[in-house]
């Protein structure tokens, strides 16, 4: 559709959004959303499907609103406890962990808070933008993906991203083929077939993610700091003074670009079928380090390592919509519960969504523009108060935290496994830490892996067993190649390096 | 530190006991009914829209809780070894009667008392728009000269729209490719961009691509036409001898006593007949199909059998 | 060291277990096609990663975190034993309980004395995530025979 009207369904769309009834929904859905975010293991899944029965009196718009509200909040939320006590809120908070939580330890909570909803709206923002003028097209364009192209891209990705972290490449593919494997305990996806399971009907679900990362992190970290001698138990985390809790100037210099790049690369990733954000977060990270001045300080305490991220999974999390309101085809567990709501009051995403019920569409569009704004503004201010919660001494806060993430952990999926899932990964981040390996590579095996077998063995089902399908197809030969050239690039860059070197020796 | 405390205590007091309006109406003693899967699927919407509008009529609330894992065998199992006291309900839907033919279950339909059917889903096959296959006996005779070559997707190996289109093989006399996918969603965009061929489904799967025109139903597996595409044969019409859907009901633990299985049924039934579960239902396009305890467990002793031949059809290739 | 071992192991178990499921061929891959290649890639670089040790091997390092004080790694243990036993009994005692006694075990460990201090910060955490996760967000939680 022409750039005009869509300016113009904005507008009316604005007019909707901006009534009072409405704003008040797009408060409601932003608190829940932050709250289930902060909440360890809760997240926007939980929380959409918690308040669905509570939107059934509404109209289809307000419901909406309210719903959309929770998943781009949970994202803001999720940030919080990643930085301050090593837990991710939910699962696209973990690369935050890494850097937020060492600048938490230097002192530099507050900025790191402020930095990452500084990101985030900025960031949601500017996907929003795209998500208004570009949405068609980019939504058919995402349904050119198929398994072939899936799988390659995954390969293309988990190559890239699996040394994102660590130092050792030999450890941190190690870590990655653990959680490879763990991911194919349960049922084969594609037979039915339980895998490793010993006959335990508990274990047919396979291995829940969000219970090895809070307990790779969180629980790791807190048994780290209970082996510290006891004096240091009765410090707390560090005391952030005042004028250190909001960010100096320089940190939004340096934060502008990752910020940027940040919510381009998140854009993209929502608009591929998978975990999204996650897959986002992950690769704004990789990104950002490598173009660093000073990759060094990335795992210390980079600011970039917060911004990025952070910018990455909120653009994800908004163009996420675009599949979901253009195809009517959710591509993120969240948005197929949307997906539910929608159908619930009598709105049938596909096609004809837009057409049908234009004020929907655009009223959701321009109250997400509303909500990340009332997000930006309830998040600033509570800064200070978050980072007051390092204040609490150690020996208090660290079985505050265990509580915290027993509870959550729980609430996701009312199941004991879960709990002892998580507690199993505590002790394994613990030693984990006093080895050197690093977690994120794990997690992104998790993550990945199952998707990228059933991709694999659904392309040779198509392709009756030839492999050729993979160089055939054009999207998926173009993610393979990429694959070698980024494997092989260093050993390149090394063997141009040592010609020019003889021939400057030569001459 | 004393007084942060007390005021501490304090506003936790406060608000535990002024909480907002739905903490009020949370009695100790809310019926539960347990969703073997994730949320967000057909089921669950269904059942959260049948909860709603039952709860007035039951006059205690009824809550609807996920319990995924292992393609329902969590959910089913707990629910089988809970109390037979009416208060713990499971949401019973085909997989019920394939599950324990395909792994090692605790479990059988056997083990729970059937209360009331809700809804049931015809399934169906789709094909793009534009796909050269115009009517079903065009697709079958393709299928017939080319066997193997058709790709068509499902939701999921094993799982029910994956069993109708191998029993719709053996009766149509054709070989598919079945490629399987996470979910109905998945194996619907699949074959919107055009990577299979076609797709074994059931609404709401689809159907708004259908009306759009991206889609085409190919071919219907229910009894009758359905409401929303009066244009569209079902597979009878047309010289296969063919009708399979999927229904979905909720049942209770074995040992249930009948009083509570009637309570329980009247209020369903109520809830059921609540105007705005009818237009939730119709805007989902989900086709209500009421059957009382008796039908609905001699629909499921008969599907179970059903269902035992043709998981070891599969298991064999 | 110990790690590269473990995760030869891992690798090794790994790739026993999935000889036992269907490995089908290239063409039709079965269940345990994946899983074996994985495990065997793990094998594979296990053993580069302990040659990799072995090779580089210079004087074992200091154990630079000797035991700041004899508790810390008995904290640990007793730290996560409780936490162990916490969830073993969650269901039993339910929530509500399991939260005031984690907690009160919890702090005790990590110093808290003062009983009356253990006990009023466990009761005021036990309380208010009640009240947050089973009133405020209808979550439901273990009930336990007190049937809270």
């Amino acid at each position: 559709m022409d750039v005009l009207a869509s300016l113009q369904y904005l507008l009316s769309g604005f007019g909707v959004a901006t009534t009072p009834e409405n704003l008040f929904y797009c408060l409601v859905g932003a608190i829940v959303g932050t709250l289930v975010g902060v909440l360890p293991g809760l997240g926007p899944i939980a929380g959409i499907a918690l308040l669905i029965p509570a939107t059934f009196n509404l109209n289809a718009t307000s419901a909406i609103i309210m719903l959309a509200g929770i998943y781009y909040g949970a994202m803001y939320g999720g940030s919080t406890t990643s930085i301050l006590i090593n837990v991710p809120g939910e699962t696209a908070s973990v690369m935050t962990c890494i850097d937020g939580y060492q600048m938490a330890r230097k002192g530099r909570a507050g900025p790191a808070l402020a930095i990452s909803a500084i990101g985030s709206f900025v960031a949601g923002s500017l996907a929003i933008l795209c998500m208004v003028f570009l949405a068609p097209p980019l939504a058919e364009a995402a349904l050119a993906f198929g398994p072939t192209e899936f799988f390659s891209l995954m390969v293309f990705g988990f190559v890239v991203l699996s040394n994102v972290t660590g130092a050792s490449l030999l450890k941190s593919l190690m870590m990655a083929m653990v959680g490879l494997i763990i991911g194919t305990i349960g049922m084969d996806p594609v037979t039915g077939n339980p895998r490793f399971t010993f006959g335990a009907v508990s274990l047919l679900g396979g291995i829940e993610f969000v219970a090895v990362a809070i307990g790779l992190f969180g629980i790791g970290e807190v048994l780290a700091n209970v082996e510290q001698p006891t004096e240091s138990l009765e410090q707390q985390v560090l005391v952030p003074r005042f004028r250190d809790l909001y960010p100096t100037l320089q940190d939004l210099k340096d934060s502008l670009g990752a910020i940027l790049r940040g919510a381009g690369i998140g854009f993209g990733c929502g608009l591929v079928p998978g975990p999204a954000p996650v897959i986002a977060t992950y690769a704004s990270y990789m990104v950002e380090k490598r173009i660093a001045r000073h990759p060094e300080e990335f795992g210390h305490g980079a600011i970039q390592g917060v911004a990025g991220p952070e910018s990455a999974n909120n653009a994800a999390c908004q163009s996420a919509f675009i599949p979901l309101f253009v195809l009517g085809i959710p591509f993120a567990p969240p948005t197929a519960i949307l997906l539910g709501a929608l159908l619930i009051h009598g709105v049938n995403p596909g096609p004809m969504l837009i057409s049908e019920h234009p004020n929907l569409f655009w009223g959701v569009v321009a109250s997400m523009y509303i909500g990340n704004f009332i997000l930006l503004l309830l998040n600033l201010p509570f800064v200070p108060l978050f980072a007051n919660i390092l204040r609490i001494p150690k020996k208090v806060l660290l079985p505050l935290v265990m509580l915290f993430c027993l509870t959550g952990m729980y609430s996701v999926n009312n199941f004991m496994l879960d709990l002892w899932v998580m507690l199993g990964c505590g002790a394994l981040g613990y030693l984990m830490r006093k080895w050197a390996y690093e977690g994120a590579p794990l997690l992104l095996a998790l993550v990945l892996g199952p998707k990228l077998e059933v991709a694999f063995r659904q392309s040779l089902m198509i392709s009756h067993g030839g492999f050729a399908i993979f160089v055939e197809r054009p999207i998926s030969l173009v993610f393979l190649l990429a694959t070698v050239g980024f494997l092989f690039l260093p050993l390149l860059r090394r063997a141009v390096r040592s010609l020019t070197r003889g021939r400057a020796a030569v001459a | 530190m004393r007084r942060a405390v007390g005021v501490f205590l304090g506003l936790v007091l406060v608000l535990g006991v002024f909480g907002p309006v739905r903490a009020a109406d949370f009695p100790t003693k809310e019926v539960q009914i347990i969703i073997p899967w994730a949320a967000g699927g057909a089921t669950d919407l269904v059942f959260r829209a049948l909860a709603a509008s039952t709860s007035k009529h039951l006059g205690k609330a009824v809550v609807v809780v996920n319990k995924p894992g292992g393609a329902g065998a969590v959910g089913y199992t707990e629910v089988m070894q809970a109390r037979p006291d009416g208060y713990t309900l499971v949401t019973a839907v085909t997989p019920l009667t394939i599950l324990p033919h395909q792994i090692k279950t605790a479990f059988t339909y056997k083990d729970f008392e059937p209360i009331i059917n809700v809804v049931e889903d015809p399934a169906m096959f789709q094909v793009q728009a534009d796909s050269p296959w115009k009517t079903l006996p065009e697709f079958l005779d393709y299928a017939r000269k080319n066997p193997g070559m058709i790709t068509v997707g499902n939701s999921g190996a094993g799982g029910g729209v994956h069993l109708i289109a191998l029993a719709f093989e053996r009766t149509g006399g054709v070989k598919f490719n079945h490629i399987p996918f996470s979910g109905g969603g998945p194996s619907i965009t699949a074959l919107l961009g055009g990577h299979i061929h076609a797709v074994s489904c059931s609404p709401p799967e689809g159907i708004a691509h259908v009306k759009a025109g991206k889609l085409r139903i190919i071919a219907l597996f229910s009894e009758k036409r359905m409401g929303a595409f009066p244009n569209v044969p079902v597979v009878r019409e047309q010289g296969v001898d063919f009708t399979m859907s999927q229904w979905r009901g909720l049942a209770a633990p074995k040992g249930t006593p009948p009083e509570v299985i009637k309570k329980l049924h009247d209020a369903f039934k109520q809830g059921m007949e609540d105007p705005a579960f009818v237009k939730n239902a119709t805007d989902m396009t989900v086709h209500l199909s009421y059957m009382g305890p008796a039908e609905f467990g001699k629909i499921m002793a008969q599907d179970h059998e059903r269902y035992a031949k043709l998981v070891q059809e599969i298991k064999k290739q | 060291m110990a790690a590269g071992l473990a995760l030869l192991l891992f690798g090794a178990v790994t790739a026993f277990l999935s000889l036992r499921l269907p490995i089908g061929t290239l063409r039709g891959p079965g269940s345990g096609l994946f899983p074996l290649a994985l495990g065997l890639i793990l094998i594979g670089l296990s053993v580069c990663h302990l040659v990799e040790l072995h090779l580089t091997a210079t004087t074992p390092p200091t154990d630079t975190e000797a035991h700041r004080d004899d508790g810390s790694a008995w904290r640990v243990l007793l730290f996560m034993g409780v936490m162990v036993l916490g969830t073993a009994f969650l269901t039993v005692l339910g929530f509500p309980l399991v939260a005031f006694l984690l907690m009160a075990g919890l702090l005790y460990i990590l110093g808290v004395r003062r009983w009356q201090r253990v006990a009023l910060i466990a009761l005021c955490s036990a309380v208010a995530s009640y009240v947050l996760f089973v009133r405020w967000l209808q979550i439901p939680l273990p009930k336990g025979w007190i049937g809270l």
